[in-house]
C-alpha cells in the first residue's frame, strides 16, 4: 500500500513537471522536437500516458469572458481553456444565447462545432451572437464521433 | 393441405421480409450522434453557414454608418463539386440568419432569389383587368447595395492504397454593389477521409 501511495505521488510529481522544454511559456517544444528531461522521456512517458489514462485527463475550460464585438456590437463571448492530457482532444461545442429573460435565441448559428486542442496545449473558441437581444450564452460539449 | 401450408409460410416470409430492412428512424438533427459520411450532409452546411454568418458579422462589414439596413442581393454560388447540390441548402441558412441579425434586408428583385411574381406583376401594367393604383409603379424597386456571391468545390486525393481524402471548400465574399470593392470573404474547409469504396458523389 505505501509502494502504491508513494508511485502516485511520484506520479504526480513528474505530470506536474512534463511541460514543454521551451524557456518561454509562449512557445510550445512538443515531444520529438524539443529535448527530453527528467520528468519527460521515453521511459517517463508510457507511465504518464497510462496514468493520464486511469485519471481521465481531458480539457478544463479556465475561464470565458463575454464583450461586445467592436464592429458589430454584437455580443461575443471567447472561451479559454487547456488540455491536460498528452493526446489531442477532439470534441465538439454548441453555443446557445439567451435573451434578457434568459429564454434561448433560436438561430442556424446554433449547431454543433468540430474542436481540436492538441496535447498539453491551450485552447480558445470565439463565438458571435447572430442577434442583437443576446445578453448571455450557455455552451455545451461532446466527443467528436 | 400441405402445399397450401407452404404457400402460406411463403407468402407469410415475403411480407415479413419487407416490412423489417432495419427499421427507418428519424434523425434527431439537433443531437445528431450519426456517423460521417464522404458525401456533404446537413451538419457540413450546418456548420459551414454558421461559420459564414458568425464571420459575415463579427467582421462589422454588415454595420451600416448611419444606421439602417444593408440591401443585399444574392449572386451566383457555383457548384464545382461533384454531387449535385442545391446551393440554397447553405444559402437559405445564410439568409436567413442575416436577416434576424436585423442588420440586412435580402431583395428578391435580382440575383439568384429572384422572385419571378415582383417582375411578372409589373408586366400587368397595361392590364384593363387589374385595377392601376395596386400595381407597383415605375421606379419602386430597390437595387441592392451589397452582394453575395461564392463557390463549392472539391477536391478528391488518393491517401494511400485503401483510403481517399476528399476536401470541400465553401468560399463566400460579399461585395460593393456600387464600387464593386470587396467587404469581407471567407473561405471555410470541410476535410473528410475514408474508404476507397466510398463514394464521395
Amino acid at each position: 500500500m505505501r509502494i502504491l501511495t508513494v508511485l502516485c505521488v511520484l506520479l504526480m510529481v513528474l505530470s506536474v513537471g512534463c511541460g514543454s522544454p521551451s524557456k518561454d511559456a509562449r512557445v510550445n517544444a512538443r515531444r520529438g522536437v524539443g529535448s527530453d528531461s527528467l520528468a519527460n522521456n521515453v521511459i517517463t512517458r508510457p507511465i504518464r500516458d497510462a496514468f493520464e489514462g486511469l485519471i481521465g485527463a481531458g480539457i478544463v475550460i479556465d475561464d470565458a469572458v463575454v464583450n461586445r464585438n467592436n464592429s458589430s456590437n454584437f455580443l461575443q463571448v471567447f472561451v479559454s481553456g487547456h488540455n491536460k492530457s498528452s493526446k489531442t482532444k477532439r470534441f465538439r461545442y454548441r453555443v446557445e444565447w439567451l435573451d434578457a429573460d434568459g429564454m434561448v435565441i433560436e438561430t442556424k448559428a446554433s449547431v454543433w462545432q468540430r474542436m481540436s486542442a492538441m496535447g498539453k496545449s491551450p485552447f480558445q473558441i470565439k463565438c458571435v451572437a447572430p442577434r442583437a437581444e443576446a445578453v448571455n450564452f450557455r455552451m455545451d460539449t461532446r466527443k467528436w464521433e | 393441405m400441405k402445399s397450401r401450408t407452404i404457400l402460406f409460410v411463403a407468402l407469410f416470409s415475403i411480407v415479413a421480409g419487407g416490412c423489417g430492412g432495419g427499421g427507418t428512424t428519424n434523425i434527431d438533427i439537433r443531437n445528431d450522434d450519426g456517423k460521417a459520411v464522404m458525401a456533404l450532409d446537413y451538419r457540413d452546411f450546418d456548420q459551414a453557414a454558421s461559420e459564414m454568418v458568425q464571420s459575415m458579422i463579427s467582421s462589422g462589414a454588415l454595420k451600416k454608418q448611419g444606421g439602417g439596413r444593408y440591401v443585399v442581393a444574392t449572386g451566383r454560388i457555383v457548384n464545382d463539386t461533384m454531387q449535385r447540390i442545391d446551393t440554397d441548402q447553405l444559402m437559405a441558412k445564410i439568409e436567413e440568419e442575416l436577416m434576424n441579425s436585423g442588420q440586412v434586408v435580402m431583395t428578391s428583385a435580382v440575383g439568384s432569389g429572384t422572385d419571378a411574381l415582383v417582375h411578372e406583376t409589373r408586366e400587368l401594367r397595361d392590364s384593363e383587368e387589374f385595377d392601376q393604383n395596386t400595381i407597383a409603379k415605375r421606379g419602386t424597386l430597390i437595387a441592392p447595395e451589397l452582394s453575395i456571391s461564392g463557390k463549392i468545390f472539391q477536391r478528391n486525393l488518393r491517401y494511400d492504397k485503401n483510403k481517399q481524402q476528399v476536401e470541400y471548400y465553401f468560399q463566400l465574399k460579399l461585395s460593393d454593389a456600387t464600387s464593386g470593392l470587396r467587404y469581407w470573404q471567407k473561405e471555410s474547409l470541410i476535410g473528410k477521409r475514408g474508404s476507397n469504396s466510398s463514394v464521395a458523389w
